[in-house]
């Protein structure tokens, strides 16, 4: 009897000890998407937008576990609760608005059209005709799509696939967030040296992180985190070792 | 991949209802109601798609008429007295019943993409005939060699050559026993080609998931998706069922 009491105060106290310590979030990323989010050698999913989580949950008193996920479905598996939050440069859309809660904006981001070296395309109108791929669900691929600018549309699993396929001549262009189609275009190798920036889209849109429709509790924590960021110069750290 | 059994209609259950009038009217009867009580999500879900169907079509009978004289051709092979011939046909068989289809599909559009390219659609169509080419060579083989060896020594008797014994003797009787799986691998095939949505190929299940990307709506979405598949192989497998019926002829004078 004694010593069921002594291990019913113990798992008290460990109970208690585990409220104390930051309270942990599991945060799905899909690593498709350089220089926000890619995997490391290790399979460690690194990239501005895991660093900058990380430090905005600091700021909260949160700890990040980051998980993996398929873009195709990463919204899905969030309204299931398979996990808290979403960091992984997603758009904030009035669409997306109506079915998730969304921190304020940490990032702007316009869309670009990619091309081969060699062949440039202005605007819109001028992919009547052309294959125009992007990754399925991206804001790219909606952008696209409202352009209605007679190009067929491929939507590939990642936004690397379509960069693969435009290297290789099989689409003609590729539509992704600035940042993604800047690295391709610019410094990842096998790929920079074979593709250009064609135009880039206006309108401007911002990341922001995404929480279950109704978690306005986390939501506001990671407002202040974001605020608190940006207050200690951090944001401005890890833009110069991310995006230049 | 595994090749299912279809439920097939048997002699004796002629009554309406059986596995499969229930499966086909209930998967109807549930698309219909979804579609008129909330055309909202639905009916739009619906609208969606039917290019992705043609798509889809479109891969499944390019690949059945591909892997169907793959598979005879396999199956031919394996049975070859010639070795070389032989060795050939049951490396392929080996090869490609060990590799996912998954994985070729990925490999012949993306890795291969390196020296030659080939469009969405060849790819599909190369990737599930010669992997539903390889399954159907066993099939067929199993099926040639269930004739029974004085089938083939009478027509040799007779002189038929080899080849006459074979296309007029052998495999007409063996098509009886070919056909049943050769219809499975059919559906299983119909079903796989929804892989090919990882090449950007706008077929059903792709549509599908772009649709659901957009809105969010992914219950409604996949739902429809699933009873649309199902609605399509219940009428494929009546389908053999029917040719397998008017196949059995002989077998019911008996």
């Amino acid at each position: 009897m004694f010593r069921s009491l002594v291990f019913a105060f113990a798992a008290l106290l460990l109970l208690g000890s585990n409220t104390f310590a930051a309270e942990k979030i599991l945060v799905a990323s899909n690593p498709t998407w350089p220089p926000m989010e890619f995997l490391d050698g290790q399979k460690n999913i690194i990239g501005y937008d895991a660093d900058f989580i990380k430090a905005v949950a600091k700021e909260a008193g949160l700890e990040v576990e980051m998980r993996e996920t398929a873009w195709d479905g990463i919204f899905a598996g969030l309204a299931g609760g398979s996990y808290q939050l979403v960091a992984s440069a997603v758009t904030i859309t009035e669409e997306r608005k109506k079915a998730y809660e969304f921190t304020k904006p940490y990032y702007e981001v316009q869309q670009v059209v990619v091309s081969r070296k060699g062949t440039h395309f202005p605007d819109f109108a001028s992919l009547k005709g052309k294959l125009l791929g992007g990754q399925i669900g991206t804001t790219g691929i909606f952008v696209a799509e409202k352009a209605k600018s007679g190009a067929t549309i491929r939507e590939y699993d990642d936004a690397g696939l379509a960069m693969q396929d435009l290297t290789n001549g099989r689409i003609d262009a590729v539509i992704c967030d600035s940042p993604v189609a800047l690295y391709y275009a610019n410094k990842k190798e096998g790929f920079s040296d074979k593709l250009q920036v064609s135009f880039r889209t206006t309108g401007d849109e911002f990341y922001g992180f995404v929480a279950q429709k109704g978690n306005t509790k986390l939501i506001e924590r990671l407002n202040k985190g974001i605020d608190a960021v940006r207050a200690k110069g951090i944001e401005k750290e890890l833009m110069k070792k991310w995006l230049e | 991949m595994v090749p299912e059994r279809v439920a097939k209609a048997e002699k004796k259950d002629w009554a309406f209802i059986n596995a499969w009038s229930l499966s086909l009217f209930g998967a109807i009867a549930a698309l219909f109601t979804l579609c008129t009580l909330w055309p909202e999500p639905y009916l739009d879900v619906l609208s969606f798609l039917p290019d992705g169907l043609f798509v889809t079509f479109e891969v499944t009978v390019l690949s059945i008429s591909c892997a169907v004289p793959l598979g005879l051709l396999t199956g031919l092979g394996r049975i070859s007295k010639n070795r070389a011939i032989n060795l050939l046909a049951s490396t392929y068989v080996e090869i490609i019943r060990g590799i996912p289809l998954l994985v070729q599909i990925f490999y012949i559009y993306y890795a291969l993409a390196k020296f030659l390219q080939v469009s969405g659609l060849t790819s599909a169509v190369i990737a599930i005939s010669f992997c539903y080419g390889a399954y159907m060579g066993e099939v067929f083989r199993a099926g040639i060699m269930a004739i029974s060896k004085g089938q083939s020594e009478a027509a040799r008797s007779l002189g038929f050559n080899r080849f006459q014994t074979m296309f007029y003797v052998i495999l007409p009787q063996a098509w009886r026993t070919i056909l049943p799986p050769v219809g499975n691998e059919c559906i299983a095939m119909l079903k796989d080609t929804s892989l090919v949505s990882v090449m950007a190929m706008p077929d059903l299940m792709q549509r599908g998931r772009s649709f659901a990307a957009k809105t969010y709506l992914y219950f409604e979405t996949y739902t429809i998706i699933a009873l649309i598949y199902l609605i399509i192989t219940l009428l494929l497998s009546k389908g053999v069922s029917f040719m397998e019926t008017r196949l059995n002829y002989y077998d019911k004078r008996k």
